[in-house]
């Protein structure tokens, strides 16, 4: 079976959302900049918490946002 | 950089000055003969380093004001953990190398008192790079 891996589109909703700064949306879900870093760049696995949370300041939903394939 | 991970080159680094520091006045004392008070080195090292790092902390909590005052979050909190599980370990082998020194001709409850000082700070100083590690390693 081969592995699935947790990728994610947080860099383009960023994008698409006027540029929004990792520290803004740091700021919003109540973590640092460096875990929405670590998160942005899948070395880090967010809790269902704040997956939720940052699909919620993008106003899309959770599958959106994340993808396991 | 970000302020976790100035802490903990802070933490680190007084840890190993304090552990520097100790061990060269042992050495002294064992090995030159040189007399000097143990208890008064100790206590006049360990608030000299407390000192500095309180100072040094409180330095790094001035210059980012917004990361020292944003408590830690779910990924800071396991990085925490994770470095306690392998400082743990580290600290379990120095308590049993304490125990194995009794077995060791010529020593006494001395070494066995100062292995485990040294156990105790490298288990620290452990806890420290580890997280300095992974803070740079999932940045």
């Amino acid at each position: 079976m081969p592995k699935k891996t947790l990728s994610n589109d947080i860099r383009k909703l960023r994008f698409e959302r006027g540029e929004m700064t990792q520290q803004d949306l740091a700021d919003r879900i109540g973590v640092t900049r460096q875990t929405v870093n670590a998160i942005e760049l899948g070395k880090y696995s967010p809790s269902l918490e704040v997956a939720f949370h940052i699909a919620e300041v993008f106003g899309v939903p959770l599958d959106q946002v994340f993808h396991y394939r | 950089m970000s302020f976790r991970e100035k802490s903990a080159w802070i933490s680190f680094y007084s840890i190993a000055i304090f552990a520097v520091m100790w061990f060269t006045h042992i050495a002294r004392v064992e090995f030159f003969h040189v007399p000097e008070n143990p208890m008064l080195w100790f206590f006049g090292t360990l608030v000299t380093v407390l000192a500095l790092e309180i100072g040094l902390q409180i330095w790094i909590r001035i210059q980012s004001p917004h990361e020292a005052r944003t408590p830690k979050d779910e990924r800071e909190r396991l990085i925490d953990m994770k470095a306690s599980r392998v400082a743990f370990y580290v600290l379990l082998v120095g308590a049993f190398s304490s125990i194995g020194t009794m077995h060791i001709p010529g020593s006494n409850r001395f070494t066995m008192a100062q292995t485990m000082m040294g156990s105790i700070l490298v288990a620290l100083l452990t806890r420290f790079a580890t997280q300095i590690v992974l803070h740079r390693r999932d940045a």
